[in-house]
C-alpha cells in the first residue's frame, strides 16, 4: 500500500546518516509557500501602493509647487503653500470646527449613547426595535442625511420653520446664519452617529461578566452605584474607542457638510476636508490642495498614534 | 503498513534543543505509546514523524525509506488530533473522504471506502451530519474514521482521548484497541496518561525532557523500571520512594532507613555497603499479611475507593501509601502493619537514579 | 441610597416591594426617553417621505402633517425616469465591483499574513495598516492625477480601484485576525490530508470564513453605496453618477421645488432602508464588530 514502495525502493544507510542541522532547509516541508505568496500578495500590494502610498508621497512633493495639474509641476514655491494655509482664516475655522465636533461628541454623543445603551441592555420590551431605529441614520448616506436636514432646517418649507410658525415666531434660517450654522451641523452629526456609538456600548456592556454585577448586588450597591463603580470602569476601553471613532470621523467629515452648507456661510462651517475641496480641488490648486492634504495626513497620523499610545495602550 | 525507524532524531527551536537524539525502531503492525509528562517532547516527536515539524537532525525512516523531506501526504500517514480537527463545514462523510478527494480518487471508490470505515466504526447513521451535531465520542470516531479511510502506512494519535470525560475515555480506549486489532496498522500513540499507554500499547516509550528514559512492554516497565523517573511515572498510585543506605541485616543485604528500620532486598542487587540509595515500594505490594520484611507506622490517612482502600502511613518520617482490601478495618491514627517481599523492593542509586 | 447595614429591619422587609415600585417608575421614564429619541430620529425621515407627496405650497404651510392632496406624480415621475434607475444601477455596479475586489484581495493577502512566515512579513503588514490611518480625501488631488494618467477618469474603475485600495487595510486586518483564530490543528489535519496552501485556502479557510466575509462585505458595500467624494472627483458624465451625486445634481436642478427633491431623496434611500430592515441583524453586527476589530 505504501507509496514509498514505488518511489523510494530500499533504503541505504548512507542516506540515513544524520546530517548537520545548519545545512537543512528551513521549513523544508512546506516548501510550496512561494507560489502562494507570489499569487496572493501582489494584487493588494500593488493596488495599495499605487493608489494609497504613492499619492500620499506625491502630495508631499506637489505641496512645494504652484501647479494646476497639467503638464509637470515646475513652479517651485518652497513652504509657501503651507504658510498660506496657516494664514488662511477659513483653515483655522476648519480646525476649530473639527475640534468642536470632537468636543460635542465627548460631551453629548458619548454620554447619550452610553445612556441609551444601558437602557436598551436592561432587557426591556422593544429593545430590538429601538436598536433598529437608533442605528438607522448610521446606514444612510451622509449626503442623504445632510439633504434631509437641509429640509428640516429650512425656514420656509422645513420642520424648524413650521415649529417657529406654530409659536408665531419669525422663521429661523440657522444654516444661513454664520453664528448658528455650525451648531445646526453638530446636531446632524449627533443625529446620524449616536446609534453607532450606542452599538459600541451595547457590545461593551454585553462583554461584562454578569456575575460581577451580581456580586455588586450582593455587596449592596444601588443601581446608580453599580453603574458608576462597576459598569463604567469596565467600559473604559469602549469609551476610549468611541471617542477615537469620533475623532477619526470628524477628520473625514465632508459628505454631510456639502448638502447642508458646502462650508458656508462665509466659511463658518468648513471642515478640513471641505476646505481641501473648496480651496484645492474646485480651483485645481494641486500644490495648495496637496499641502492641505499633507497637513491633514500629519494630523490624522499624529492623532491616531498618540491616542492609541496614550489612551488605548492597555486595550 | 510499514515499519517506522527513528535514527538520532533531533529538534531545536533556535538555540533551544527539545529533542536530543531519539532513536526508535517500530515494527510493522506494532502499537507503540509515547508517554511522558507535558513538555517532554512527545507531541513534537509525533509531529516530526507526521511531517508537520521539520527535523533538525537525524533521520525518520518509514517503510525503509528516509522521509525527512517528504510532506505528510507523501509519507502516507494518518493522524488523529487531540481536538479532532474535523472540518466544521463538511459532513461526516465529506470529512472522511476529503483526503481521497484531494488525491483524485473516483467518487464511487471514495464512497465505498468511506462506507466501509463507517461500518467499522458504527458511524453509518451519522454520515450526513456536521461535526457540530455530534457528541464528543462520535467526533472522536469520525476522526479515527478519517484516518482509516486512507489506508495509511502509519496511524499517529496525538492525545486523542484527553478531551473526553472519564467514562467515555475508557470506552474509546477499548474502541481504539479493537480497531488496531482489526486493521493492524502500525500505530504511534502519544499520551501523558500512563494507564492509557499501559492498556493500549504493545510497547511503551517513556520520554522525559526530549530523551528516551526506557522502552519496553508495559509489564517490563512496570516490573523493571530502569530508573527513578520511569519508576515514579509508571504505576498508579505511584511507587513510594524512600531514602536509605545499604547495610547488612543478619548476613543478608538490606536497606536501612533514616529511623533505623531495615528492609531486606534481593541478594542479586549490585550494591555496596554504605551506598546512598533510594528504595521504591509499590503500594500494591505493601500490605498486611504478606511475606517479607514487616513494616509498621501510624496511619495518616485512609482513602476508600470501593474494592480497595489506600492507607497512607508514616514510615521513617515519610508518608507511604499501601493498598489494602476494601473490607480491611483501618482507622486514622491507629498503627498500620504491612510487609513487603525482598524481591519487590526496587533499589536505585540516589545520585544517578539508575536501577541497581 | 439604601444602606442595608444601617436600615432598621422593618425597612429591609419592605425594601423589595419599594424597589419593585421604583423599577416600574424608572421603566416608565426609560420608555419616555427612548420614545422621545426615536421620534427625533424618525420624524425627519417621515416628514421627508410625506413631503414628497405634497405640493410646494402645502409644504410651506404644513411641513409635519399629512398631505392635503396626495401628489403621487412627484414619485411617479421619478420612478419612471431613466436617471433614477441609471443612478441606482451605477451605484450597484460600483459597489459590487468594490466588494468583490476588497474581499478577494484582502482575503488573499491576509491568508499570507496569517499562515506564512516570510521575510519582512511584519513590516509588510504594518505597511498595509498605514492605510487605516488616513482617509482617501487626504491624497485626493494626486489620486485624481494618477487616475487621470491611467486613463480611468469618468469610468467605474476610477472610483472602484481607489475604494478597494483604501479598503485593503481594513479587509486585511479583519481577515487576518479571523484566520489566525481558526484552530491550527485544522491546518495540520488538512496538511496530513494532502492540502497545500492553495487548497487549504480554497477548501478549508474560505468555507469557514463566511462570517468575516459577510462583515467585510457589508462594510465595503455600505461604504461604496454611500460614497460621495470619490465619484464626485473621478466622474464627469451624469450617466455614470451614483445616487449620492445624483441627489446633489437633482437638488441643484430643482432648487426651488423642495417637494420633488424630497421625493427623490426618499426614493434613493428606500433601497438602503429596505435592505437594512431585512438584514438588520447582520448589518448592525457587521458594521459595529468590524469597526471594533479593526
Amino acid at each position: 500500500m505504501s507509496m514509498s514502495d514505488t518511489t523510494m525502493p530500499g533504503r541505504t544507510f548512507a542516506a540515513a546518516k544524520p546530517r548537520a542541522a545548519p545545512q537543512r532547509r528551513k521549513r523544508s516541508l512546506k516548501h510550496s509557500k512561494w507560489p502562494v505568496l507570489l499569487l496572493f500578495l501582489p494584487p493588494a500590494l500593488m493596488l495599495f501602493t499605487v493608489l494609497v502610498i504613492l499619492p500620499m508621497g506625491e502630495a508631499a512633493w506637489y505641496s512645494f509647487y504652484n501647479w494646476n495639474g497639467y503638464g509637470v509641476p515646475e513652479q517651485w514655491v518652497g513652504w509657501r503653500n503651507y504658510q498660506l494655509i496657516f494664514r488662511n482664516g477659513a483653515f483655522s475655522q476648519a480646525l476649530i470646527n473639527n475640534g468642536m465636533i470632537v468636543v460635542a461628541s465627548i460631551l453629548i454623543q458619548v454620554p447619550l449613547a452610553l445612556w441609551l445603551a444601558t437602557m436598551i441592555s436592561s432587557r426591556i420590551h422593544g429593545a430590538l426595535f429601538f436598536r433598529l431605529i437608533f442605528f438607522l441614520p448610521y446606514v444612510l448616506a451622509d449626503v442623504a442625511a445632510g439633504m434631509i436636514w437641509r429640509f428640516v432646517y429650512d425656514g420656509d418649507f422645513g420642520l424648524v420653520g413650521g415649529i417657529a410658525h406654530l409659536f408665531g415666531a419669525e422663521p429661523p434660517y440657522w444654516l444661513a446664519d454664520r453664528d448658528t450654522a455650525m451648531y445646526a451641523i453638530l446636531g446632524v452629526v449627533i443625529w446620524k452617529y449616536f446609534g453607532f456609538h450606542m452599538m459600541l456600548f451595547i457590545a461593551g456592556l454585553q462583554s461584562i461578566d454578569k456575575s460581577v454585577l451580581e456580586a455588586a448586588d450582593i455587596d449592596g450597591a444601588t443601581g446608580f452605584q453599580k453603574f458608576r463603580l462597576v459598569t463604567l470602569p469596565l467600559l473604559g476601553s469602549t469609551v476610549r474607542l468611541s471617542v477615537f471613532f469620533a475623532v477619526v470621523g470628524s477628520l473625514q467629515l465632508f459628505d454631510m457638510i456639502m448638502p447642508l452648507t458646502g462650508g458656508g456661510p462665509s466659511n463658518s462651517t468648513q471642515t478640513m476636508v471641505t476646505f481641501l475641496y473648496n480651496f484645492g480641488v474646485t480651483r485645481m490648486q494641486v500644490g495648495f490642495g496637496s499641502a492641505v492634504g499633507v497637513v491633514l495626513f500629519v494630523i490624522c497620523v499624529t492623532l491616531a498614534f498618540s491616542y492609541k499610545r496614550i489612551f488605548m495602550r492597555h486595550d | 503498513m510499514a515499519s517506522v525507524e527513528l535514527h538520532e532524531v533531533r529538534k531545536a527551536f533556535g538555540a533551544l534543543e527539545v529533542i536530543h537524539g531519539v532513536s526508535l525502531a517500530i515494527e510493522d503492525g506494532e502499537f507503540v505509546a509515547l508517554v511522558g509528562p507535558s513538555g517532554c517532547g512527545k507531541s513534537t516527536l509525533l509531529r516530526m514523524i507526521a511531517g508537520l515539524e521539520d527535523i533538525s537532525g537525524g533521520d525518520i525512516i518509514i517503510d525503509n525509506a528516509v522521509v525527512n523531506d517528504l510532506t505528510p501526504r507523501e509519507r502516507n500517514i494518518a493522524m488523529v488530533f487531540q481536538s479532532y480537527a474535523l472540518y466544521p463545514h463538511m459532513t461526516v462523510a465529506e470529512n472522511m473522504g476529503f483526503n481521497l478527494r484531494l488525491s483524485g480518487t473516483p467518487k464511487a471508490a471514495i464512497a465505498e471506502r468511506v462506507n466501509e470505515a463507517a461500518r467499522m466504526l458504527d458511524l453509518v447513521p451519522l454520515m450526513e451530519r456536521k461535526p457540530a451535531q455530534l457528541s464528543g465520542g462520535q467526533r472522536q470516531r469520525v476522526a479515527m474514521g478519517r484516518a482509516i479511510v486512507r489506508n495509511p502506512a502509519v496511524f499517529l494519535f496525538d492525545e486523542p482521548l484527553s478531551n473526553l470525560d472519564a467514562k467515555l475515555r475508557v470506552q474509546m480506549r477499548s474502541e481504539i484497541k479493537t480497531l488496531h486489532q482489526k486493521v493492524k496498522t502500525t500505530s504511534i500513540y502519544v499520551t501523558h496518561d500512563q494507564i492509557e499507554a499501559m492498556t493500549l500499547a504493545d510497547r511503551i516509550v517513556v520520554l522525559n525532557q526530549g530523551r528516551v528514559e526506557q522502552q519496553g512492554t508495559p509489564m517490563e516497565l512496570y516490573k523493571n523500571p530502569a530508573n527513578l523517573f520511569v519508576a515514579a511515572f509508571i504505576g498508579s498510585p505511584a511507587m513510594n520512594l524512600l531514602d536509605g543506605t545499604i547495610d547488612a541485616e543478619g548476613g543478608e543485604a538490606a536497606v536501612r532507613l533514616s529511623d533505623g528500620t531495615a528492609i531486606r532486598i534481593a541478594q542479586d542487587r549490585k550494591v555496596t555497603r554504605g551506598q546512598s540509595i533510594k528504595i521504591g515500594l509499590r503500594p500494591e505490594h505493601l500490605g498486611p499479611g504478606k511475606v517479607g520484611t514487616s513494616l509498621a507506622g501510624q496511619t495518616l490517612l485512609v482513602e476508600p475507593t470501593g474494592a480497595q482502600t489506600h492507607v497512607i502511613f508514616d514510615l521513617a518520617g515519610q508518608p507511604v501509601t499501601a493498598i489494602v482490601d476494601g473490607e480491611y478495618p483501618q482507622r486514622y491514627g491507629s498503627l498500620f502493619q504491612a510487609s513487603i517481599a525482598a524481591d519487590q523492593v526496587h533499589v536505585f542509586d540516589r545520585e544517578t537514579g539508575i536501577a541497581l | 441610597m439604601t444602606d442595608i447595614a444601617s436600615s432598621p429591619p422593618i425597612d429591609a422587609a419592605t425594601a423589595p416591594g419599594s424597589g419593585q415600585r421604583l423599577r416600574t417608575t424608572t421603566q416608565i421614564y426609560m420608555y419616555v426617553a427612548l420614545i422621545l429619541v426615536a421620534i427625533i430620529v424618525v420624524v425627519p425621515l417621515i416628514s421627508t417621505a410625506l413631503g414628497g407627496f405634497k405640493t410646494l405650497s402645502d409644504l410651506r404651510g404644513n411641513p409635519f402633517g399629512m398631505p392635503t392632496e396626495w401628489q403621487w406624480s412627484n414619485y411617479g415621475d421619478i420612478i419612471v425616469s431613466q436617471r433614477y434607475w441609471l443612478q441606482m444601477g451605477n451605484s450597484l455596479v460600483i459597489a459590487v465591483l468594490t466588494v468583490f475586489l476588497t474581499l478577494a484581495f484582502g482575503a488573499m493577502a491576509a491568508f499570507c499574513f496569517a499562515h506564512i512566515r516570510f521575510f519582512g512579513s511584519d513590516y509588510l503588514l504594518n505597511y498595509f495598516l498605514i492605510g487605516l490611518m488616513f482617509p482617501a480625501a487626504t491624497a485626493i488631488l494626486p489620486l485624481y492625477i494618477r487616475i487621470r494618467d491611467l486613463g480611468l477618469v469618468d469610468t467605474y474603475w476610477g472610483v472602484v480601484l481607489p475604494q478597494v485600495a483604501f479598503g485593503t487595510g481594513m479587509s486585511i486586518m479583519l481577515f487576518r485576525n479571523y484566520f489566525r483564530n481558526l484552530p491550527s490543528e485544522l491546518f495540520d489535519a488538512a496538511f496530513v490530508d494532502g492540502c497545500g496552501y492553495m487548497r487549504f485556502f480554497w477548501h478549508i479557510t474560505l468555507p469557514l470564513s463566511r462570517p468575516i466575509i459577510a462583515t467585510v462585505g457589508i462594510i465595503s458595500f455600505v461604504g461604496s453605496w454611500n460614497s460621495y467624494i470619490l465619484p464626485l472627483i473621478m466622474l464627469n458624465s451624469e450617466s455614470r453618477y451614483p445616487w449620492p451625486l445624483g441627489i446633489m445634481i437633482y437638488r441643484g436642478e430643482f432648487n426651488t421645488e423642495w417637494q420633488l427633491v424630497l421625493a427623490f431623496i426618499t426614493l434613493t434611500i428606500l433601497p438602503t432602508i429596505i435592505v437594512f430592515f431585512l438584514a438588520q441583524k447582520h448589518i448592525i453586527a457587521g458594521l459595529t464588530a468590524g469597526a471594533v476589530k479593526s
